[in-house]
């Protein structure tokens, strides 16, 4: 599974009716962190919060970040449902669990990445249970945490 | 150094609940969203589920910045996502028009392995259907840092 796809949604993955535990998931890449893109998300959600859009107010902080701007949480974690969305399609995922450990930067690029970690079933479903993150190459894990997704029935 | 507030006030935040409301995704907000997050629109009126975090918190007729001052933040740059977990029950559909109820479920003082002080807070909104179907539950867990940021 090496489908690499760019900010796009293309058809679901056949190789994820079949999958199994220790797969990995096809990674999904924003080549840069895109400021305008946060600005209009702060706008939409009304968040106050400075360090989407002021430079200088992160410059200003005891992080030693410089002039960038944050990457609102909620945009970090959607790569990652790009991601799924692409792999299982756009109605699968179940419950997505994200946790925080490192900012994201404008213009960063950042890789969504997944692994398969459990197959199950319930209410007649068939869930693949994964642990999802971002990645930066140099930075390592920004985001963490684990998702739910729901598998079409192998024919 | 600022002043922290008692810890007993953080503690009675537990059991607040917001007033609760309707909110209904436009397609304009959908499409204005997904593009946020890199990704073509979703088919048949689904909606982006990054919707999840702001939309219930709007819906449930409070803010990002009431959130803010019921923990009695330093600052709007004080506060640090923990975690968001989002359930998803079926899909959110554009022009729907869901209830929304929210609450704190969880307050207290901690401190990080550093040492220093924070205190913890977990929200929770839950969103039904017109019929009455849970659809999406979100739970928020946000970092109210002192004199760290």
């Amino acid at each position: 599974m090496s489908d690499i796809n760019i900010e796009g949604t293309g058809d679901i993955k056949s190789d994820a009716i079949h999958c199994k535990v220790g797969d990995k998931i096809p990674e999904w890449v924003m080549e840069s962190v895109c400021p305008e893109r946060m600005r209009t998300m702060a706008a939409i959600l009304r968040d106050p919060n400075p360090l989407h859009w002021d430079r200088d107010a992160v410059a200003a902080l005891p992080l030693g970040l410089g002039k960038r701007t944050i990457n609102q949480g909620p945009l970090g974690l959607s790569y990652m449902v790009n991601m799924l969305h692409e792999w299982t399609g756009p109605e699968s995922i179940k419950r997505i669990v994200m946790r925080f450990p490192q900012v994201v930067l404008d213009e960063e690029r950042v890789v969504a990445k997944g692994m398969v970690t459990a197959i199950r079933e319930e209410g007649g479903k068939r869930l693949a249970d994964c642990n999802i993150w971002l990645e930066h190459a140099g930075r390592g894990r920004l985001l963490e945490g684990e998702a739910t997704v729901t598998l079409a029935v192998p024919s | 150094m600022k002043a922290i507030p008692a810890e007993i006030e953080i503690a009675a935040l537990v059991g607040h609940q917001f007033p609760g409301g309707t909110y209904k995704i436009e397609p304009w907000e959908n499409f204005l969203l997904t593009a946020c997050t890199g990704a073509q629109l979703l088919p048949n009126g689904i909606a982006h589920p990054v919707a999840l975090f702001h939309v219930p918190i709007v819906g449930s007729n409070t803010s990002i910045a009431e959130m803010f001052e019921l923990g009695q933040a330093e600052s709007d740059l004080s506060i640090i996502p923990e975690s968001y977990d989002w359930e998803m029950f079926e899909p959110l559909k554009e022009e729907v028009t869901y209830d929304i109820s929210g609450k704190i479920i969880a307050a207290e003082r901690r401190q990080n392995e550093r040492g220093q002080t924070y205190d913890w807070v977990q929200f929770c909104f839950e969103m039904t259907s017109p019929e009455n179907r849970l659809s999406a539950r979100s739970t928020i867990t946000w970092q109210y840092t002192r004199n760290t940021l």
